[in-house]
């Protein structure tokens, strides 16, 4: 045992009362691994993921983080370990960025603790590494989709959670934002855990996939390995062609448009 | 917002206040003048109705305006944190028809006591929470909406019963009851004042120490889960001791609306939203708030006192309708 895996599931399974939930998934996430999780609605995706960020309870199999498996830590252990970015659709709070970027002393602070000088310039430099220097006193209300996703990001940054799991990210956001997101989580030598609809963005930011089908893991391994024209189109019932990204030479699928026979 | 004044904002509005409890102890159907009113203030009062109107009546009235303002803002401003609703108000919980519930069956079947009046409208209080959280704890506690429909629920359900019993009485209990459900601070004593204070006292310092984690709760209970936040304890908590500080004011208050609602809103506006700002703003704001209203209330008519839920609810409507016209449907 040399390196430790910073996250790995052992015949993980869970079912829901309505629908069919995850058979035996096995994973192994390596510290600054980047996994993406593809599949239809209903495969599962959102379930793994709230397995992994303990907010469900699996109905057998274990979750092991940085060794230790993951319902022997405390809430306060676990967020300082991984991080959930939720998509907070809708903004009520009249904070400004410097006080959401705040929340991540959290895990950190006793309830007596104030925020000290030391504090403060953490949370600039988190800051500045998002490119959010300049709007720290802004409210949070005035910033974009993108920034404001950022500013989570740094505040995932300030809680020192190595890992980040997080839930369709790109799926409000437009173009620009998507890209601006991953590369920021990218530059931050984050591991990351993200389920993803748009195949091309997954393969272009994770160098692992999982590929889900029914609750049951289909494929997993390299974007090369998983994003194989057969199998892509018989999970997605739709004719599709792979080849590569020209700009970094990762695969890329298109779906044939139309009308097409199942 | 005049930047200029933005340092000193916190400086601008306590000496506000201390104008304003000066302001409103020397407005009422007697007036006195400043030279009468300091010495007093100093135990050295120059005529003993002086002292009897300014020590007895006027400053545990001033008082119990400044903790049940404080109280109701601060309630208010707590509930909008915990449930992401703008529009949250301690009176939305069913507390003051579980309230008016008790003092209707204190005054109609035990008018010789005066203490059972503030018991039963506290157990009335509680009995409303109670109903009201029991609901929320079947349903799992997963939305905070649903807590706040319950609480209209349990609202009617009170009402009804108090205005079937309202009926079938004589006129003169009915009248009494009408009008401490309509709010007011002539109950005011110390003995007020020794309950509620504790409670308002209470529930600030656990505010202050959970600051944290009600920043987190603005969000969304995933973001405060992430955050390593035990959102449904902290939740419960300070729903239970809201519910406890609006309880005690109620009891010795009557409903007086409104407040809760609007002081946190406009708190937000002058100084942010940051929760321990948000809330001792409100509780500042909220105090001057109440004794103006209370001045307002002796003086306005004369020979007569208007009852205060009037007033706050007038003036909260108002202010209500004019937040909907400018956030649309959002706020809801």
């Amino acid at each position: 045992m040399s390196t430790q895996p910073l996250l790995a599931c052992r015949d993980l399974s869970f079912c829901w009362t309505s629908q069919a939930g995850l058979r035996h998934v096995d994973l192994t996430l390596n510290s600054q691994d980047r996994l993406g999780i593809i599949g239809p609605n209903g495969a599962g995706k959102s379930t793994l993921l709230k397995l992994l960020a303990g907010l469900l309870r699996p109905a057998s199999g274990d979750i092991l983080l940085s060794g230790q498996p993951l319902a022997h830590y405390s809430l306060a252990q676990k967020a300082r370990q991984l991080a959930l970015l939720a998509q907070d659709t809708e903004l009520v709070t009249a904070s400004t960025v410097f006080e959401l970027v705040e929340l991540g002393l959290l895990p950190h602070k006793q309830l007596w603790q104030r925020t000290d000088h030391h504090d403060k310039t953490r949370i600039l430099q988190v800051l500045h590494k998002v490119g959010l220097a300049d709007k720290a006193q802004i409210a949070v209300s005035q910033l974009s989709g993108g920034e404001l996703q950022r500013a989570h990001v740094a505040r995932v940054l300030l809680q020192g959670a190595q890992l980040l799991l997080l839930d369709e990210p790109t799926n409000h956001l437009d173009v620009q934002y998507q890209h601006q997101l991953l590369q920021s989580i990218c530059s931050a030598d984050l591991s990351l855990i993200a389920s993803f609809h748009d195949l091309n963005l997954a393969a272009s930011y994770c160098n692992k996939l999982i590929l889900l089908q029914h609750g049951n893991v289909v494929a997993a391994g390299s974007p090369q390995q998983v994003l194989q024209p057969a199998l892509i189109c018989k999970v997605f019932a739709r004719p599709c062609v792979v080849d590569l990204n020209p700009f970094d030479g990762k695969p890329r699928v298109t779906f044939a448009p139309g009308a097409v026979d199942a | 917002m005049l930047k200029v004044l933005q340092p000193f904002r916190w400086l601008l509005l306590l000496l506000l206040l201390l104008f304003s409890c000066l302001w409103c102890l020397n407005t009422g159907a007697v007036t006195l003048n400043w030279q009468q009113l300091w010495p007093c203030l100093f135990d050295e009062c120059r005529a003993a109705t002086e002292q009897q109107i300014l020590l007895e009546l006027r400053l545990p009235r001033l008082l119990l305006g400044l903790v049940a303002g404080a109280g109701l803002a601060l309630s208010g401003a707590l509930l909008q944190n915990l449930s992401r609703n703008m529009l949250a108000d301690p009176y939305l919980f069913g507390i003051i028809s579980g309230a008016g519930l008790g003092a209707t069956l204190a005054t109609l079947f035990l008018p010789q006591y005066a203490i059972a009046l503030p018991l039963a409208a506290f157990a009335g209080a509680v009995l409303a929470m109670a109903l009201v959280l029991g609901f929320a704890a079947l349903g799992g506690w997963q939305r905070l909406d649903t807590v706040i429909l319950a609480g209209v629920a349990v609202s009617f359900l009170l009402s009804a019963v108090t205005s079937l019993l309202l009926y079938q009485s004589e006129a003169f209990a009915a009248n009494r009851v009408m009008f401490w459900l309509m709010g007011s601070l002539a109950r005011a004593d110390y003995q007020a004042l020794m309950v509620i204070t504790p409670c308002l006292l209470l529930c600030f310092t656990l505010a202050c120490l959970f600051r944290r984690q009600l920043d987190a709760l603005q969000w969304s209970d995933q973001t405060a889960l992430s955050l390593g936040v035990a959102v449904l304890p902290v939740r419960l908590l300070f729903l239970l001791l809201t519910a406890a500080l609006t309880a005690s004011i109620v009891a010795y208050c009557g409903g007086i609306g409104f407040v809760g609602l609007m002081i946190p809103h406009l708190v937000r506006l002058l100084f942010g939203g940051q929760t321990i700002v948000l809330l001792f703003g409100s509780m500042l704001c909220g105090s001057m708030f109440l004794i103006w209203v209370d001045a307002g209330a002796r003086t306005l008519l004369p020979e007569q006192e208007l009852p205060l839920g009037v007033i706050t609810a007038g003036i909260g409507s108002l202010f209500f309708l004019l937040l909907l016209s400018r956030k649309g449907s959002r706020a809801l």
